[in-house]
């Protein structure tokens, strides 16, 4: 628990002063958090950077036949809680009136248990910063042709959430995160490659930082040399790294905010096939081995499994109390804010594709003569949710007799999301997490590779 | 907003084990959103932000604390956390405060925040009936208003104390429009470091059409063509190609970590002869402006390019120090809640001579970029890519057909040095700038330039 200090008021009393001061027909919610973070950067065998965050605040969401206002405070006393209310009442006095603002009914959500590690909340600054050494440490010392890091980081947070309404929600939950991440450089001649590597738990004790700095080294090493292919379409194996950045895009799709207001290309297709029959993608808020579970959705309704797309057809949508409301069906959970700013969207929990049968060989095997893409950029910016349409820079290998070949850079690749889900040939069982996206390496058949 | 005797004692604690010097930033930030989806005025929201973060830096080292408490017991817990990661070097001095004369003023006109939120409701209310009146083919239209204002106050251990009231407006438009099946989106951002005056300069009627023109022009596009070709940038989009390109390899914490591509390259050539580059952070009410950066130097104009020579790198007090050279004035921060590092302010390619009707003209075939979706850069390698949100064929000296789903990838050295034409019709776009999970307001800006030749990705043949 972040412990404040003594004189600080707790979260459930600063909602619940919120929530008394509703007149009348007014519906308020009031969503506090707080937390405490430390990051440590190490650079050439010293801390670089060492920050201790501390911070706390409230949100405010007031509905009223139909009209929404928010205000939100930092750090407030009681009265100033009371005037954010106020903000917010004259701030719904101007909103559209729609009758899908609807706060969620009171329910009870199960605890997750261990998503909050005591220990974890207990250690002290000095073996964060020993990990972040160690972790350079291990990056520049394995490969004489990586002698720095770009960065190696340590970074943790406690944090706790606490929501309260007239519906009457009352829940609270802490929880506790840590992640190491390596971005090593290669260099050989007068070139340099960039290699990363990410990992992300509980507790310190469930990050192999060693395992971080080894894959950070190799990403960077394998690409040395690389050169710009000929345009061609070839079979292309899309690791867990760059997969992540196509499941972003797709998890914008799938919600249904996108869908009501028109901007997915899913769309009127429930129950339609829209992706190959190896294809599924579920979230689950609940699965503890990825990092973004809780117990409750940013307003408060519990979470769940939601099966999305179930051997290629769409199954399902993405759902907070208003689209569900709008949509006739019930909230999946997935509520979600930038923060006590912030009101609460769609968006996902652990949003992520199952591990298949394949190993990561089986796939090359498959492949031939096609590219392993390592790493992709430019994606929010080169891909359209709204047409699907996408065209991305990509970094990998070439696949040759089923094996890793010589390195490609300044690829481009295109196609557009509803393709590429049609022409996913096989899903490897190499599934990780990235922050709270999860993919394994997967074969799409044929893409367009645009390099010379 | 706090007094001199509390914030001397800050940064002596902060002091207590040494290092190079410590600092305090203090900020209130009130702002408001307004936002129209569908027609409707689905949120409006305002906010009260504040806290304090303390710095201690040694070498290349350092330590932050921050908290959204701004009382002595708070803030000198603060100190003692980023006092901590120092070696006990015995305590550090802290000079007398001295107030600093701003070298530029930005100043809001109107201050946004005394307009009655109804007018803010009314500007956005104008955008959805002129985007939706633009074309029978406009499907949606988003509308996001924002002002803030950001209170600061920056006080050094040598002495500087520097406060400044930094007001921003904006409105972002998103139209969709749709037709048989495809659909398209169209933005546009204007956005200052000014008032509501900044609204008489740029009608939100005009923002609107902008969107929904982009949209509906883009339902008519064919696949762009795949492979290496000439590109001829529109102005205002060099600057953002700049902006990735060749303004972050030139931050020098990059550089620093041996990290930019640029790295060894001051004085040399590295762009063609054609390219003039600065980062200005004194442009009057542009939305990267400031009087001081925040770590409290005064705003400055840095020569990035001359004549297509590196000349400089872009600093924060960290960095400069370590290269043995005064701060170019680019520390910035996103917001209290985050260490200051070497960030761009108005990034600009400026005027050459050309006409830019005589660089389409000359141009036989290539794609005419007019709005590009951002980008993101790998500075060690200079490998950049670009996405292109509206784009045309030029053919025979003429811009032809929309083409989607382009984007331009190169490298910065090899592309910067193929601009073959530089104009006269300089243009700002601006936006937020992301970097080590930090935001800030940055412009940028350039005339039409054109590039001999650069790898366009499409699905097209």
């Amino acid at each position: 628990m972040p412990d404040g200090r003594g004189a600080r008021v707790d979260l459930t009393v600063l909602c619940a002063a919120a929530v008394e001061a509703a007149r009348g027909d007014e519906a308020i919610e009031a969503y506090a958090e707080e937390s405490r973070r430390t990051q440590v950067t190490a650079r050439r065998g010293e801390v670089e950077g060492l920050t201790f965050a501390e911070s706390r605040g409230i949100g405010v969401r007031l509905l009223v036949g139909g009209r929404l206002g928010y205000a939100y405070v930092a750090d407030p006393e009681l009265d100033e809680v009371r005037e954010a209310v106020a903000r917010a009442r004259e701030n719904a006095a101007l909103a559209t009136e729609d009758e899908h603002n609807v706060l969620p009914e009171a329910s009870v959500a199960e605890p997750i248990a261990s998503l909050f590690r005591e220990s974890q909340a207990s250690i002290g600054a000095d073996r964060k910063v020993a990990l972040a050494l160690d972790l350079e440490r291990l990056a520049t010392s394995s490969d004489p042709r990586v002698t720095k890091v770009e960065q190696a980081q340590y970074g943790d947070a406690v944090s706790r959430v606490a929501i309260a309404s007239t519906g009457g929600v009352a829940a609270e939950y802490a929880r506790t995160d840590c992640w190491c991440a390596v971005v090593a450089l290669a260099e050989q001649e007068d070139e340099t490659q960039t290699g990363f590597s990410f990992r992300v738990g509980r507790e310190i004790g469930e990050l192999d930082w060693a395992d971080v700095a080894s894959e950070a080294v190799e990403r960077g090493v394998r690409l040395l040399g690389a050169t710009k292919p000929p345009s061609a379409r070839v079979p292309v194996v899309l690791d867990p790294f760059a997969g992540s950045s196509f499941l972003g895009v797709l998890a914008g799709a799938l919600s249904a905010e996108a869908v009501q207001k028109g901007r997915s290309p899913f769309a009127g297709l429930e129950g339609e096939r829209v992706g190959s029959q190896v294809l599924t993608l579920v979230d689950d808020g609940r699965l503890l081995a990825g990092p973004a579970a809780a117990p409750f959705d940013d307003e408060g309704v519990p979470t769940e499994r939601t099966q999305l797309i179930s051997a290629g057809t769409l199954t399902g949508f993405l759902h907070n109390s208003y689209t569900a409301h709008r949509a006739g069906t019930r909230s999946t959970g997935n509520a979600r804010r930038a923060g006590y700013r912030s009101v609460p969207g769609v968006g996902t929990s652990n949003f992520f594709v199952p591990a298949g049968a394949a190993s990561v060989d089986e796939l090359l095997a498959l492949a031939d003569g096609g590219v392993l893409i390592q790493d992709v950029s430019g994606v929010h910016s080169g891909a359209n949710p709204i047409s699907g349409e996408f065209s991305v820079g990509a970094t990998g290998l070439r696949i040759s007799g089923g094996a890793l070949a010589e390195p490609l850079r300044e690829m481009t690749i295109a196609s557009t999301l509803p393709e590429m889900l049609g022409a996913v040939v096989a899903v490897a069982r190499d599934l990780r997490f990235f922050t709270s996206v999860g993919v394994p390496t997967i074969l799409v058949g044929e893409m367009t590779v645009a390099g010379r | 907003m706090l007094d001199r005797d509390l914030v001397l004692d800050v940064l002596r604690a902060a002091r207590v084990r040494g290092g190079d010097f410590a600092e305090l930033f203090v900020e209130e930030r009130s702002s408001v959103q307004v936002r129209l989806d569908d027609g409707k005025i689905e949120e409006l929201t305002s906010g009260v932000d504040r806290g304090a973060g303390v710095r201690v830096a040694r070498g290349t080292s350092f330590g932050y604390a921050f908290s959204n408490r701004l009382d002595r017991v708070a803030l000198l817990e603060a100190a003692a956390a980023a006092a901590a990661s120092v070696g006990d070097e015995g305590p550090g001095s802290v000079v007398d405060l001295r107030t600093l004369e701003p070298p530029v003023l930005h100043r809001a006109e109107r201050p946004a925040g005394t307009l009655p939120a109804a007018q803010k409701v009314q500007w956005l209310r104008e955008v959805d009936d002129v985007a939706r009146s633009f074309s029978p083919h406009v499907r949606q239209v988003v509308a996001a208003y924002g002002d803030s204002v950001q209170r600061v106050l920056i006080a050094t251990s040598d002495g500087r104390w520097v406060e400044e009231e930094r007001p921003r407006v904006r409105l972002f438009v998103t139209v969709v429009a749709a037709r048989d099946g495809v659909i398209q989106t169209g933005l546009h951002g204007p956005a200052g470091l000014a008032g509501a005056e900044f609204f008489d300069r740029h009608p939100p009627a005009r923002t609107a059409e902008v969107a929904a023109r982009r949209a509906v022009t883009m339902l008519d596009a064919a696949p762009a063509p795949a492979g290496e070709t000439t590109v001829v940038l529109a102005p205002g989009m060099g600057g953002v190609l700049f902006h990735e390109a060749c303004g972050h390899p030139l931050e020098a914490d990059i550089v620093e970590k041996e990290a930019s591509v640029y790295a060894g390259k001051v004085g040399e050539r590295v762009a063609s002869r054609l390219v003039n580059g600065v980062d200005d952070a004194t442009v009057p009410n542009a939305w990267g402006s400031f009087s001081f950066d925040d770590e409290g130097m005064p705003a400055r104009r840095t020569l990035m390019f001359e004549e297509g020579v590196l000349r400089g790198w872009l600093t924060d007090r960290i960095r400069a120090a370590k290269l043995g050279q005064p701060s170019s004035g680019n520390g910035r921060r996103q917001s209290y809640a985050h260490p200051p590092i070497p960030r761009m302010t108005n990034t600009y390619i400026l005027n050459g001579t050309s006409k830019a009707e005589d660089v389409l003209s000359s141009t036989e075939r290539g794609v005419y970029v007019t709005a590009l979706a951002g980008g993101q850069t790998n500075p060690a390698t200079g490998d950049f890519v670009f996405g292109v949100s509206e784009g045309f064929l030029i053919e025979h000296g003429q811009v032809t057909t929309p083409v989607r789903g382009a984007n331009l990838i190169g490298r910065a050295i090899e592309v910067m040095s193929a601009v073959d034409a530089v104009a006269d019709d300089f243009d700002t776009w601006e936006g937020t700038c992301g970097k080590d999970g930090q935001g800030v307001p940055v412009g940028s800006g350039s005339p039409t330039l054109r590039i001999a030749r650069i790898t366009v990705g499409g699905t097209g043949a």
